[in-house]
């Protein structure tokens, strides 16, 4: 295998040759290979070898920026789920990308592929790409085409990769100049609330001026049995920064391929170690894969391949909202009156109560963080297993038949060992747990496929025939102590109460029968497809269904040759359109039996039943453990038909200037519905919804992909410079409800929305509605006699969540034995959220509270009117009015003041604590409404190939890289939050663990 | 070649082999049930039924009231109502599965679902007026229109009427038996008792309409109270249907738990503790701890004085500054009384909640007498329900032990509580004259409907906002930043958000007819007028 090739990008590297670009060749639907002058729809290639270098853990996270029309936001935690949205088709919609390996259908996060096992991935962008994949391809799918063993001998690769993850992009910026209280009290009794504001705390305590209080440490007056106050001074700056420690992301692959006449063969081993940023977290994850050709004559050959991977890891981190959190102790509710580094919060139990009670600050709701990092653990143990053996037997010279089977298989356990002391929200008797969630997935797929091909002078035909059977089944339960007898034993022999246990079960069943046609000539292609599907999940009378697919393309400078020129060297158009059926599935599944009232909810690939069509009962248990039934509040629809997409979409591609620059352009509309979903009925009827079709949605976008050689090397080894941007946007409108509904709940599409708002037939779907302030004619706040902002009883218009476009550009240098790749991406436009500077003023710990930034009424700092605060004088003015006669009345519907004209306002005259105004005005989402404005360096990598000269015998290529991720951050504002994770729709935050720089060295050796 | 084909073949029968064809009846979910014992759907609404004390509902009655921002406030900034159609299904889906499992039309389980119907729209219509009620709870018709008040009121006593006869009945055939009850022990002549205990509530509660003909609400409550071999009632709290906590599956919401987040939080109201000291009613120390402030300026344990609630109205950054002063070292913070810890905070014993009480009966009696509408002693009744609300606590005329909290101690500490002993002489108590009937006056009424809503306090629901809205005592605290409304208590919630989007021209139908087409909180509901 011959190194790596300095160029990342297929379609950046061009030739002078015309017919070597044309006859480029990309994957397609059921893994068919087709000429991509053919394709009547867009599609886009990422090369495998650009997934190697600047690593992530999950290989999607390596495709942002790459494709025009896919964004993704990637998480900042350990095993999470980035966010996948392909041309607005948005995981978090329920609207998942398909993943398909070498043409069979996998059921996977993409944390079981190692990027070093990808000869290249193809985006099919649209349903029309992916139509013959039934329902699971509407959203588009990402097909990766696996490395197979090439001709040439034996050849051995090595490619090894250590990154460094250090140095903050985005972390909260906290004051550490007051400490925790109330209203600038605060002393130490019991951590329990038994002293002055001692547990479940803000940090609006006193300043941490060396006075002397009553501390968490305060040695004990063995007479009084009372706290001595020691001084109260911050030594706790910096608590989150010096608590977490440098990521380590460590990556190595060993592969070995061959190749004869008979057959092709590769093996290959990755080996992933990850060490968080959060002590004692880390994850383990290695990869085996096999693939095999066998040629048994000419026209007679097998493929199978399997894959094999296991995730382990002891621990890892819960950032969501809730004591879990390390962001929520650290950050947003303690001060720095404590010392994360200290020996004694360092030692995790209070001396003498080993196992039994931690120390901290606080004793009441929030944790110790060396507590949850190393005894509060979350273990994630996963086998992910794919495989398929195809027959292909050559009938006649044009008509061939594969046969293949497929399975794709996970079993995943993971555990929670909650130890005594811990009290997330829910569990306030500290007394532990242990929880197990397991889940196993089996998928089978069983297929044939007809091929028929014909050549007639110009006249290409191509026919297909085809059918698949879909067998899946789920297994899962969840497991949990209701506290535990002996401590740090993780055994449900050991739960006080009666353990409790959940399972889910399901199974589906999907028939389908396909055929499509292929007719060419010269510069002109047509595809027409058709697909049967029979699919179980849908009621009886209404599960077979069956929708169409068509595609062109045009190619004028074939047809009228003489529009060829120096200029121009090649220029398509195509068209396609597309319909998708099916129902009642969803992409995710979570845990079996009820959720926890905190942490994360962990979601697992599912592509299975969704039960929400079934009249049954729920039967919790209820009083004192007995057993209960209550009949579900969403009405079942025997009449339920599948829900239903239709695709249009138009594209360009223009090749210039001796294909040094080449545009592809694709404008698409969507039309989707009617879905299916459950509408809200009157109460009265007895049910909360009702299981319809209904909500239909037109979403409208275009992508546009320039790739050029900016600098063309003039020679063998001289300076060239290619570059590929990549620009994208697209809009969502609100179509049709159900019936003469005309409006649906502002938080059906944006959740966390206001729900007492509606979004209206015609409406953007991704305006944000939130809470938001009373004001004048004039726009000042109003006041209310308290001196803070009145809040309006509905939700108002904020804006849009959308951002405006994406952008992604990278660019490739090359010199001599040298290459440069660089890439910045980001976003433009779109607002979200902010909850961490939402909780950081709330709980008094956002930066500006204790600077001069932002002032009153009367130029007073919140600097000032704090310290006033803790001596209990309320000097803050909030800006705006008040109310000097008349009383305010509100829209029923907007919540909007109807009654202006008999209302006189006068200036706020009433000064109030900074304290008690922060909490109403920060505390409102419209104060914390920022837009989502981003871009990132987000790759640079700089290799150097060791030239053939310098190697021995041994070596064919070697390489060695210096490789950055996520360099640099650019936004506005105080870069508190990681814009880069909202993308798509998101308009609401959430807590997030810092983001990183991540930095290392790469190596390629080929024997 | 021979080979070749047979291995295709091969091949093909395996993955044809592998699986059927079929697809049926995989759109059925395995994991739930379709048909239960009517048992277990009695069970969950039983459960569903439960009005849990503290919360919101004592806020909105004035018992407690929250200081921290954080947590909320004490605005009546009122929404929508929550409303109980989906338990009313679940009572529906009961009556089918007893009939499913072959019980007779009349058994205890349609019995219990007409007691149900009325129990559960009482509760919405006195939350929001007119109700959708002959065309509700049916799956075909998605726009049910609305009955008026007054219907729904008829309708209510037309099924306690019923449920009460059904009792009688199975009661005589001896075909009591049912299971799934967590009030009674599945004792159905008990929950006979509480039918035309609630009967009375349901009656008192339409004391605006005692002239009403069709209501016929005297003459209803006389043949009720006037023949309790007809209509079983309530003879002590023994026979309340009450909702009983303990340690583990069912905790108390005020306990161990949740100290360190609320035991500071929501201190004591100045509409209960004012009614409490100004009659020297030893109940306030069992509920409520002196303030510190009163305390560090000499007020004694167990002086009426030293027990003060907030102001409901202030604004809230005061209160929450005035629970924050500190009062030395040797007294707690803040200048308001707190929920007293020995009885909330210790441990996970607890009080049961009250749902229906007799207490509650004996005041709707001597109101009835009040008012004219019985022969009874008003008087009697109206000391008959302070001594069940005091009995309640625990309260016998001699020695009441009166715990405080020590600063800085453990609540959970029995050591960290200084005991008092307060003298209970329930004589004079009831001979002062703030306590003793006033006769058929106002101030009669006020006594009675006062004394009521004292002994709600962390009991049935809303009842104690209920009361104040027909009756207008005790007090409310309203008319400052703190409560906001434009200074008025509400006189009911909006209807819930969803009809308005979902039932559009019913709702409005209903609004227009009530309240001149505005869904608003300080409408005046028809049992008011």
């Amino acid at each position: 295998m011959a190194v790596a090739s300095n160029s990342a990008y297929a379609q950046v590297t061009t030739t002078d040759s015309d017919t070597a670009n044309v006859g480029e060749v990309v994957v397609t639907a059921l893994g068919i290979k087709k000429d991509k002058k053919k394709l009547g729809f867009a599609v886009s290639e990422i090369k495998g070898e650009s997934l190697v270098k600047a690593r992530e853990t999950n290989v999607l996270d390596n495709m942002v920026g790459k494709v025009a029309g896919l964004t993704i936001g990637q998480s900042a935690e350990l095993l999470g789920n980035s966010q996948v949205v392909l041309r607005g088709s948005d995981i978090r919609r329920g609207q998942s990308v398909l993943y398909v390996v070498d043409g069979i259908p996998i059921n996977s996060d993409a944390y079981n592929l190692s990027p070093d096992d990808i000869d290249k991935v193809t985006v099919l962008m649209g349903p029309a790409a992916a139509a013959l994949y039934g329902y699971r391809g509407q959203n588009g799918a990402i097909v990766i085409t696996t490395k197979k063993g090439t001709k040439g001998g034996v050849s051995v690769d090595f490619n090894s990769s250590t990154m460094i993850e250090n140095g903050f992009l985005t972390i909260p910026k906290v004051q550490d100049e007051y400490g925790p209280g109330d209203h600038g009290n605060y002393s130490f009794v019991d951590g329990l609330g038994g002293g002055n504001n001692d547990g479940d705390y803000d940090v609006w305590g006193p300043k941490l001026n060396g006075q002397l209080l009553a501390q968490y440490d305060s040695p004990i007056d063995p007479v009084t049995g009372k706290p001595i106050p020691t001084p109260f001074v911050a030594r706790g700056k910096n608590n989150l920064e010096r608590f977490l420690q440098p990521g380590i992301l460590n990556t190595n692959n060993f592969s070995i391929a061959s190749s004869t006449d008979k057959v092709d063969i590769r093996f290959s081993f990755s080996n992933l170690n990850q060490r968080g940023i959060v002590p004692n977290t880390g994850l383990s994850s290695n990869t085996f894969n096999i693939s095999n050709t066998v040629r048994f004559s000419d026209r007679f050959r097998m493929n199978a391949t399997v894959n094999y991977n296991r995730q382990a890891t002891d621990n890892i981190n819960d950032v969501v909202y809730g004591p879990n959190s390390l962001i929520y102790s650290l950050v947003i509710w303690q001060g720095a009156d404590w010392d994360v580094m200290s020996d004694d919060i360092r030692g995790i139990w209070q001396p003498g109560k080993e196992g039994v009670q931690s120390i901290h600050s606080e004793y009441k709701r929030y944790q110790n963080p060396w507590f949850v990092a190393y005894k509060w653990l979350r273990g994630h143990y996963k086998n992910d297993l794919y495989g398929y053996t195809s027959f292909d037997y050559d009938i006649t010279k044009d008509l061939n038949l594969m046969v293949r089977t497929s399975a794709t298989t996970y079993d995943v356990l993971r555990t929670e060992k909650m130890p005594f002391s811990a009290h997330p929200y829910g569990r306030e008797e500290n007394r532990g747990d242990y929880r197990e969630d397991r889940r196993a997935m089996f998928e089978m797929n069983n297929e044939f496929l007809f091929n028929y091909t014909k050549k007639r002078g110009e006249l290409d035909i191509h026919a297909s025939l085809g059918g698949n059977r879909r067998d899946f089944n789920y297994t899962s339960s969840w497991t949990t102590t209701d506290y535990l007898n002996v401590p740090e034993v993780y055994n449900f022999a050991n739960s006080a109460n009666p353990v409790r246990s959940f399972n889910f079960n399901s199974s589906m069943a999907v028939n389908s029968l396909y055929a499509l046609a292929d007719i060419g000539y010269k510069y002109i292609f047509v595809n027409l497809g058709a697909r049967m599907d029979q699919l179980s999940t849908m009621p009886s009378d209404n599960n077979s269904f069956v929708y169409p697919s068509a595609s062109l393309s045009f190619l004028p400078t074939e047809l009228f040759t003489k529009l060829k020129s120096k200029t121009l060297n090649f220029w398509k158009f195509r068209a396609s359109f597309a319909q998708v059926k099916g129902g009642l599935t969803t992409p995710l599944v979570s845990q079996a039996g009820s959720t926890l009232g905190y942490g994360s909810n962990y979601s697992s690939p599912y592509d299975g039943p969704a039960y929400v069509n079934a009249g049954i009962y729920n039967t919790p248990l209820s009083y004192n453990g007995k057993p209960s039934a209550n009949y579900t509040n969403v009405l079942p629809n025997a009449s339920l038909a599948p829900f239903e997409r239709v695709d249009f979409e138009f594209g360009t591609e223009v090749r210039m200037f001796k294909n040094r620059l080449s545009v592809d352009a694709t404008y698409y509309v969507y039309n989707d519905g009617p879905g299916i979903f459950s509408r809200t009925v009157s109460e009265a009827t007895g049910y909360t919804n009702q299981v319809v079709n209904g909500i239909e949605t037109q979403r409208k976008g275009w992508e546009v992909s320039f790739k050029g050689d900016v600098i063309k090397a003039r020679k063998e080894g001289a300076f060239a410079w290619n570059s590929m941007l990549n620009l994208s946007r697209y809009r969502e409108f609100l179509t049709a409800v159900y019936g003469d509904v005309n409006e649906i709940s502002a938080n059906y599409f944006v959740s966390d929305n206001s729900s007492n708002r509606f979004l209206k037939v015609g409406d953007r779907i991704d305006a944000l509605y939130t809470n938001g302030f009373a004001r004048d004619k004039e726009g000042k706040l109003i006041n209310d006699a308290g001196g803070r902002p009145i809040v309006l009883p509905k939700g108002q218009f904020q804006g849009y969540t959308l951002p405006d476009l994406v952008i992604g550009f990278y660019n490739q240098f090359t010199y001599k034995n040298f290459t440069v790749g660089l890439q910045f991406d980001g976003r433009i436009g779109g607002l979200v959220v902010n909850q961490i500077q939402r909780q950081t003023f709330r709980g008094g710990r956002h930066i500006e509270t204790v600077q001069d930034n932002l002032t009153d009424a009367n130029g007073n700092s919140m600097a000032n009117a704090r310290e006033a605060d803790t001596r209990g004088e309320k000097t803050w003015l909030g800006e705006g009015v008040q109310v000097a006669s008349g009383s305010i009345k509100y829209d029923p519907i907007t919540g909007e003041i109807t009654n202006y004209d008999e209302l006189t306002f006068k200036s706020n005259e009433t000064q109030t604590y900074l304290q008690d105004y922060v909490s109403r005005y920060y505390g409102q989402f419209e104060s914390n409404i920022m837009k989502k404005d981003y871009m990132k360096l987000r790759e640079l990598t700089i290799t150097y190939n060791i030239p053939a000269s310098l190697m021995g015998k041994t070596f064919k290529g070697a390489s060695i890289s210096l490789v950055g991720r996520n360099l640099i951050y650019f936004a506005k504002g105080l870069n508190d939050l990681d814009l880069d994770q909202f993308p798509g729709m998101t308009g609401y935050s959430a807590l997030q663990s810092p983001t990183m720089r991540r930095y290392g060295v790469n190596i390629n050796l080929t024997f | 070649m021979k080979k070749i084909i047979f291995a295709i073949a091969a091949a093909v029968t395996l993955v044809v082999s592998m699986n059927s064809c079929s697809v049926d009846g995989l759109d059925k979910d395995p994991n739930r049930p379709t048909q239960v014992t009517p048992d277990l759907v009695l069970n969950g609404i039983c459960f569903s039924i439960n009005q849990r004390p503290w919360g919101g509902d004592a806020r909105t009655c004035q018992y407690n009231l929250c200081n921290y921002n954080y947590y909320g406030n004490n605005e009546y900034n009122w929404g929508g109502a929550s409303w109980s159609f989906t338990t009313l299904k679940n009572v529906i889906k009961m009556e089918e599965e007893a009939k499913r499992v072959g019980n007779p039309d009349v058994n205890p389980y349609s019995a219990l679902g007409k007691f149900f119907r009325a129990y559960l729209y009482y509760q919405m219509t006195m939350l929001t007026g007119d109700l959708p009620m002959s065309e509700a709870l049916k799956t075909d018709n998605f726009l049910p229109k609305y009955d008026s008040q007054k219907e729904v009121f008829k309708q209510v006593l037309a099924w306690l009427e019923e449920a009460n006869a059904e009792m009688t009945e199975l009661s005589n055939q001896g075909k009591m038996a049912f299971n799934g009850d967590i009030y009674f022990n599945n004792n159905l002549m008990a929950w006979q008792k509480l039918n035309n205990t609630f009967t009375l509530r349901v009656l008192m509660s339409l004391s605006n309409k005692e002239s009403d003909a069709d209501l016929n609400v005297k003459g209803k409550f006389a043949a009720i109270v006037s023949n309790p071999a007809k209509y079983p009632m309530y003879n002590s709290n023994s026979d309340n249907m009450q909702f009983v906590y303990n340690s583990t599956l069912n905790k108390y919401p005020v306990s161990p738990d949740n100290y360190g987040f609320d035991a500071l939080r929501y201190n004591m109201s100045s509409t209960n503790l004012y009614a409490l000291t100004y009659l020297k009613d030893p109940r306030v120390f069992i509920i409520a701890e002196p303030s510190g402030a009163k305390l560090k300026a000499g007020s004694g344990y167990t002086d009426f004085a030293s027990f003060v609630g907030a102001d409901a109205n202030q604004d809230l950054a005061d209160m929450s500054t005035r629970m924050q002063v500190s009062n030395g070292g040797d007294f707690l913070n803040g200048e308001y009384s707190l929920y007293n810890r020995y009885r909330w905070y210790r441990n996970f014993v607890a009080e049961p909640c009250i749902q229906v009480g007799y207490s509650e009966m004996c005041f709707n009696i001597a109101e009835a007498a009040h008012r004219g509408w019985i022969s009874e002693s008003a008087s009697d009744w109206y000391t008959k329900g302070i001594k069940a609300s005091m009995q309640f606590y625990g309260i016998n005329n001699g020695p009441v032990d009166v715990y405080a909290f020590k600063n800085g101690g453990s609540p959970t500490n029995s050591s960290d509580y200084i005991k008092n002993t307060y003298n209970f002489d329930e004589a004079a108590y009831f001979n002062q004259n703030n306590v003793k009937y006033a006769g058929t006056g106002n101030l009669g009424l006020q006594q009675i409907i006062t004394q009521k809503y004292l002994s709600f306090f962390q009991n049935s629901g809303l009842e104690g906002y209920f009361n104040y809205r027909r009756t207008g005592f005790p007090t409310f605290s309203a008319n400052g930043p703190g409560t906001g409304n434009s200074g008025k208590i509400p006189l009911r919630y909006q209807y819930p958000t969803s009809e308005r989007t979902n039932n559009q021209a019913s709702w409005k139908a209903a609004v227009d007819a009530q309240f001149g087409g505005q869904d608003d909180i300080n409408a005046v509901m028809w049992i008011l007028k």
